[in-house]
């Protein structure tokens, strides 16, 4: 038996949307051991789906490295890339993603008809792992004759078909029940044995319990770590670019902030200005999303920077969430 | 894959039940006008070699028309008919584009004035009897005439002796046999005018300003006439066929359209695109196949909507179905970019 480990190594991924350059994941690195149950955790649009398609070779990140096994994932093209994807990995998406022509049996069949099994050898194999995921009642139904849960069974079962050793997750419970919840997360932490890597993807931190290892990709900074802190900026001074982790709430003691967004092309498009006694960079911390735009010195400038709950304590009433400056500051 | 192919089609069926039934109509229209055309042939086929003729003398400005209307004098029949090679010589008055009063309908009828007993004189009746005599015609059944009823040409009344079937010519003109001097007499003012001389046996030569011809030769010279209304037929078949195409292509593209996550999925599992392509390509296939199959069914049905005989050739049957997926292909490359453009990753996300 092959041991399923994995890493990543400082993986970046950009793309270009409606004219900004996006980069849901920036030097992002860990690595994971044989028959761990691995959670990425994070809110939405933090990069979670990304580096799912990274791990199952349906995306070629901009820079950085997946290595699963002995494969280099990031290295794979053409029909190395789909053998992976037949033999290697299986995914369970978010929204189950059923063929809904095919009844249940048939849908788990999909993958190994894919990789040339033949059809009485996959029938079988079908029909065992419905079995071992309670379904075999279900097996002839279509997708729109099963309940959610039933649903999320069978594409488990599919993920689990060709019997890879590395299986992925996206949000598994997101659209269950509670009752619902408890079965499926049952089934995926039992798959997570020797032989086997289960990488799951979720924005609840309650599966973080059952974890062997949890990857944050949008890290909440705790507030005894955000000290107030006053910052100096010369003029011309970058006091943070769009894409970075946002941080601080920022007030303007006195000189001038330009905030301003760069498009794909490199070019700057100028935003507003804020002037002293205005605050910017609110909304990044409040959402745990990243800087949406950069800020810079216009002149010399100096700014007091501190945590959303520090900024609330000293200014009560501010922020209350409509924005102090343009969108993305 | 194919599972996934034809399990898509049951699962749609009323999708591909509809692209079926449309395609399947205009595949028939095509077969219909592929049957139009046939008509013209087989007619002029019917009404020529319905003569008898072993050979056709024609003035030579006739350029092998039968329908040229062009007159040399009766004298030729005997001339010709002395010649070595010929058993038997007789002249034919071919008027066409005549105007009928049959009961109460106006009728475009051909004439053919025939020599009684000899050559081109109808004696395959479907009802009444033969030609006896002037004043009596042998009509087609497409003329609407009844045995026994009086029709009127120009100013003169004809009684209806007889029906024979599939004598048409010119699109479905029926013809009109009478009397070789009736014909003289309504075209010429009863002069001793004729527009051929038919034979059995091959005369060695033929009098000056007439020329010979083969019933072949007159076949295709008589429908080289009609060229125009070929061509515009033609040219309406291949529309038909363009239409089914466009009719499948519609379904397919929304058909993959509706797939395109499906599409994603089947690539994360290790689909390639040829193959989802080819799953597509199958699909409009067997959609073209079903409405041939259809178009011949309704074909059978639909024939008699047209006045024009319609005479669908094998060789129609025979190419339908790789018109269908000639059709079937084309179409399937519209929704190409669907399927082969497909973003695995799109399978992920909700």
């Amino acid at each position: 038996m092959s041991v399923a480990e994995l890493s990543v190594d400082n993986l970046t991924v950009e793309f270009a949307s409606a004219g900004y350059t996006i980069r849901p994941l920036d030097g992002l690195s860990f690595s994971a051991d044989d028959g761990q149950l691995v959670v990425l955790l994070g809110p939405s649009g933090c990069g979670k789906t990304t580096l799912l398609s990274c791990l199952a070779g349906l995306l070629t990140p901009t820079s950085g490295a997946v290595r699963f096994d002995d494969i280099d994932v990031t290295g794979l093209r053409g029909p190395a890339r789909a053998d992976y994807r037949r033999h290697t990995v299986g995914v369970v998406f978010q929204a189950f993603n059923l063929i809904p022509s095919l009844s249940a049996r048939a849908n788990v069949m999909v993958p190994l008809r894919l990789a040339g099994v033949k059809r009485s050898v996959a029938h079988q194999r079908a029909t065992e792992l419905l079995a071992s995921v309670g379904l075999d009642e279900r097996s002839h139904h279509r997708p729109d004759h099963l309940s959610g849960g039933q649903q999320q069974r069978v594409a488990i079962a599919r993920a689990l078909v060709h019997d890879p050793p590395l299986i992925l997750a996206d949000e598994p419970t997101a659209h269950l029940d509670y009752i619902q919840v408890e079965g499926i997360l049952r089934l995926i932490r039992s798959l997570a044995a020797p032989g086997r890597l289960v990488v799951v993807a979720t924005h609840d931190e309650r599966i973080t319990q059952l974890a062997d290892r949890v990857v944050e990709l949008r890290p909440h900074l705790s507030a005894d770590q955000l000290v107030p802190q006053e910052v100096v900026l010369e003029a011309g001074r970058v006091l943070f670019n769009q894409g970075d982790p946002s941080d601080f709430v920022y007030l303007v003691e006195s000189g001038q902030i330009e905030i301003f967004r760069v498009d794909e092309q490199g070019q700057e498009e100028h935003l507003t200005l804020i002037n002293p006694g205005r605050y910017f960079g609110e909304l990044g911390p409040i959402l745990n999303l990243p800087r949406t735009a950069s800020a810079r010195a216009v002149g010399p400038t100096v700014l007091t920077g501190c945590s959303v709950q520090q900024f609330r304590t000293r200014h009560p009433g501010q922020p209350t969430g409509a924005p102090e400056v343009p969108a993305g500051a | 894959m194919w599972g996934v192919t034809f399990a898509d089609m049951v699962y749609r069926y009323r999708q591909f039940l509809i692209a079926v039934v449309g395609a399947g109509l205009v595949l028939s229209m095509g077969l219909l006008l592929a049957g139009l055309a046939g008509g013209f042939a087989a007619e002029t086929q019917q009404t020529v070699g319905g003569v008898g003729a072993d050979r056709w003398v024609l003035a030579d400005n006739a350029h092998g028309r039968i329908t040229g209307v062009s007159f040399f004098t009766q004298a030729a029949v005997a001339a010709v008919g002395a010649q070595p090679g010929v058993t038997r010589a007789d002249p034919l008055f071919v008027l066409p584009q005549q105007v009928a009063q049959v009961g109460d309908s106006t009728v475009n009828v051909n004439l053919f004035g025939v020599r009684l007993g000899g050559l081109g004189d109808p004696t395959a009746v479907s009802a009444g009897r033969t030609l006896s005599g002037p004043g009596q015609v042998v009509a087609d059944n497409r003329s609407g005439a009844s045995v026994g009823q009086q029709v009127r040409i120009g100013s003169t009344h004809f009684t209806v002796v007889g029906l024979i079937a599939d004598r048409t010519i010119l699109g479905g003109g029926p013809i009109f046999y009478m009397d070789l001097s009736d014909a003289q007499r309504l075209a010429v003012g009863g002069r001793a005018l004729v527009t051929a001389v038919v034979t059995t046996g091959v005369p060695a030569r033929v009098p000056g300003g007439l020329a010979l011809f083969t019933s072949q030769q007159v076949e295709q010279a008589t429908l080289a006439s009609l060229g125009a209304a070929d061509s515009s037929i033609n040219n309406s078949k291949a529309l038909m066929w363009l239409i089914a195409a466009i009719i499948v292509a519609a379904l397919l593209y929304v058909s993959a359209l509706q797939r395109v996550r499906d599409f994603a999925v089947l690539k994360a599992l290790g689909s390639s695109s040829s193959l989802l392509f080819l799953s597509l390509a199958i699909q409009a296939v067997v959609i073209t196949l079903l409405a041939a199959g259809l178009a011949v069914i309704l074909a059978q049905f639909m024939g008699g909507i047209f006045a024009q005989p319609v005479a669908i050739p094998s060789s129609a049957y025979a190419t339908l179905p790789v018109v269908a997926v000639v059709v079937g292909l084309l179409s399937s490359l519209v929704a190409l970019r669907r399927a082969t453009g497909a973003d695995p990753a799109a399978a992920f996300g909700g």
